[in-house]
């Protein structure tokens, strides 16, 4: 660590602890005790833009959004996804997208849609359009005002309830989801080989 | 690329659906061959001189009607955003183009991975710098008409009292129309629908017209957003300037360290584009150059990946693939029509040599003014930049990176798969590095008057 890094430690380490002033007091002793921990800096890479909104860590972006439900669609929506029981085909032909998360809210008045997806936020929107409009519809048309995927005003929309992260964490960074199965087949070929010759 | 082929005649031509008479030419019509041109880059101080320089260069303006006859030179024109706002374009109108078309390339670096070497900071002046406003390109298949033509030009623009002359950059002339790097380019443009000709054989479906003129519907079925009012936006298209200065000698340097002979270095060349030097794909060609087949254009483009679906013919990481995978199952899920741009390279500089070696060869000035135009030209080539050329994951080749125009760090890879087991090449250098570009506007001839006639 050189001298600047280590002042820039020491200057983060006395902002908590005014910070945490006025936390109590078993939570300033676990600070106390933490402030070493987070002196040391880890490897993951830094938090970068995901394009237009949301955070990206390496190679993987998040992307938070709350709506407001169309009337009456709750139910449809719900019961789809129940059907699906997390079979979304058109979500592995993405290929960029490791999870998705719907959660209704407030009386199932809004929904909450979460996803960690790789790239930059709007790189694949117009090719949704065009490759699996149908699919995205039928959620999508979920959410109050929906203009349909192949409206030209379709990231304005989108922009509008998305909510930044305020922090973002990915485990395994640099492995895209075409990465992952690369090397689960890369793991798979590798173990045959070996059983061939041991 | 000639539309017109060595074993056919005229180009085959079928139904008109979009307002050519309109639409300034060069969207439409192919570089020619040979080709001679230049390209003016002017500034505008005051609004009356620069809608003045547009009404004394309206007449001369060419429109696309008639586009596939080899004819006269032509001149077309393009405006930057800081150029629409010196000619006093009314604030909502201007508003009304996207927003990074009004932030221009510079702005959008960190968009388009222009980073290291290729950071505007480094660019050659005008470029970046917002004082570009207006580009004037001139193409023309002779020499005299070229001259003839850049002498009008520059009758309407000489001593013009309130805008100034920024650079001049003559292009083209190179022996056999090869690029900096030796290679014959621009095969494989896209087809438009409506646009009055039918596509040449292995250049794929007719695409939406709206994906490349503004004011028709594109691929999604329903036109794309357009600069207000309709006069303005309607039959236009945008454009995007990328100056590239090749390392020649970088580029001969690898090949050597890479091929034992020449005929090993050749075949290295063409795994690197797709395409032999003389523009025969790998995939009709695999084993040896084919020159007529790299000059014929009903045949140079015939082919789809179906028998190559390995990549021993053309990896998948080469030049050519990655701009147009075709058929090729990528691993993300994406639609080829839609990343497609019509593009209008010029080579300027000495011509190719292959016994260029050494650092200085790198910096002795040729390059390629890269020109592409496209209804969505900034998202496509904010796309292509991200996702196509400095990424390899749509073709599962990770952290790869296009071997001809990408930005390479010190680990730069290219694979090429053989039997039994895949070479894998290090130690690809950027062998085009990135010198300067805009986003530029390109109007329809309607709007070229409209904003000559502006008032304010």
């Amino acid at each position: 660590m050189t001298t600047q890094q280590s002042n820039d430690t020491e200057q983060q380490a006395e902002k908590l602890r005014e910070l945490f002033a006025d936390a109590p007091e078993p939570v300033r002793t676990a600070l106390e005790n933490a402030i070493p921990d987070m002196q040391t800096r880890g490897s993951a890479p830094p938090l970068e833009s995901a394009g237009r909104i949301g955070k990206r860590q390496g190679k993987v972006s998040e992307l938070t959004m709350i709506a407001p439900v169309a009337p009456d669609a709750t139910k449809r929506l719900r019961t789809l996804l129940e059907m699906l029981g997390g079979n979304f085909d058109g979500a592995e032909k993405v290929g960029t997208v490791h999870d998705m998360r719907f959660v209704f809210l407030d009386n199932d008045t809004k929904l909450l849609f979460a996803t960690a997806y790789d790239g930059d936020w709007d790189d694949y929107i117009s090719d949704f359009a065009t490759k699996i409009p149908d699919l995205m519809d039928i959620v999508f048309s979920a959410i109050q005002g929906w203009p349909g995927i192949r409206d030209p005003s379709i990231k304005d929309f989108l922009v509008k309830y998305q909510i930044p992260a305020d922090a973002w964490y990915v485990a395994n960074p640099d492995l895209t989801v075409v990465e992952t199965r690369r090397l689960q087949r890369v793991g798979k070929a590798l173990d045959e080989f070996l059983d061939k010759i041991g | 690329m000639s539309l017109l082929g060595r074993s056919g005649g005229g180009p085959r031509r079928s139904a008109v659906g979009v307002e050519l008479d309109d639409i300034q030419a060069t969207v439409l019509r192919y570089r020619p061959e040979p080709y001679y041109g230049t390209h003016v880059m002017l500034h505008v101080d005051e609004a009356a001189a620069g809608r003045e320089l547009l009404r004394r260069l309206a007449p001369y303006i060419d429109s696309a009607a008639d586009w596939w006859q080899a004819g006269n030179a032509w001149t077309a024109v393009a405006i930057s955003y800081p150029g629409l706002v010196s000619l006093g374009v009314p604030e909502d109108s201007l508003e009304s183009f996207p927003e990074t078309f009004r932030q221009g390339m510079a702005a959008r670096s960190d968009a388009l991975g222009d980073t290291g070497p290729n950071d505007p900071k480094r660019w050659d002046a005008p470029f970046g710098t917002g004082q570009i406003h207006i580009q004037l390109s001139i193409f023309s298949d002779d020499r005299a008409k070229w001259h003839r033509a850049m002498e009008t030009a520059r009758q309407q623009y000489q001593g013009l009292s309130g805008t100034a002359v920024l650079t001049i950059q003559d292009f083209g002339a190179q022996p056999g129309d090869r690029n900096p790097l030796g290679y014959k380019d621009l095969i494989g443009q896209p087809a438009i629908e409506g646009s009055g000709v039918e596509p040449l054989p292995g250049q794929g479906r007719p695409i939406k017209a709206g994906e490349f003129i503004l004011g028709y519907p594109g691929e999604a079925g329903v036109p794309l957003l357009m600069p207000q009012p309709e006069v303005l936006g309607r039959n236009g298209t945008f454009v995007g300037v990328r100056k590239y200065q090749s390392r020649v000698g970088a580029f001969n340097r690898f090949l050597q360290a890479n091929g034992q002979t020449e005929q090993e270095r050749e075949l290295l060349a063409a795994k690197l584009v797709g395409r032999w030097r003389s523009g025969a794909p790998l995939t009709l060609a695999p084993g040896q150059d084919d020159p007529g087949l790299g000059q014929d254009p009903q045949r140079n483009d015939d082919f789809t990946y179906a028998e190559d679906t390995h990549g021993r013919r053309v990896p998948f990481g080469a030049h050519m693939r990655r701009m147009n995978p075709r058929d090729t199952a990528l691993a993300q899920l994406a639609d080829v029509n839609l990343h497609r741009i019509i593009r209008r390279s010029t080579t300027y500089g000495v011509p190719y040599d292959a016994a260029a070696l050494t650092e200085h060869d790198d910096e002795s000035p040729h390059g390629i003014y890269f020109i592409f135009l496209g209804a969505r030209a900034m998202d496509t080539i904010e796309f292509l930049q991200r996702e196509w050329i400095n990424n390899g994951n749509f073709m599962t080749l990770g952290d790869e990176r296009d071997p001809v125009i990408g930005l390479q760090d010190e680990a730069g890879i290219f694979t090429i798969p053989e039997e039994p087991v895949r070479r894998r090449i290090h130690g690809l250098e950027t062998f085009n590095v990135l010198r300067g570009g805009e986003y530029l506007f390109m109007p329809s001839l309607s709007a070229l008057n409209w904003l000559a006639e502006l008032s304010g």
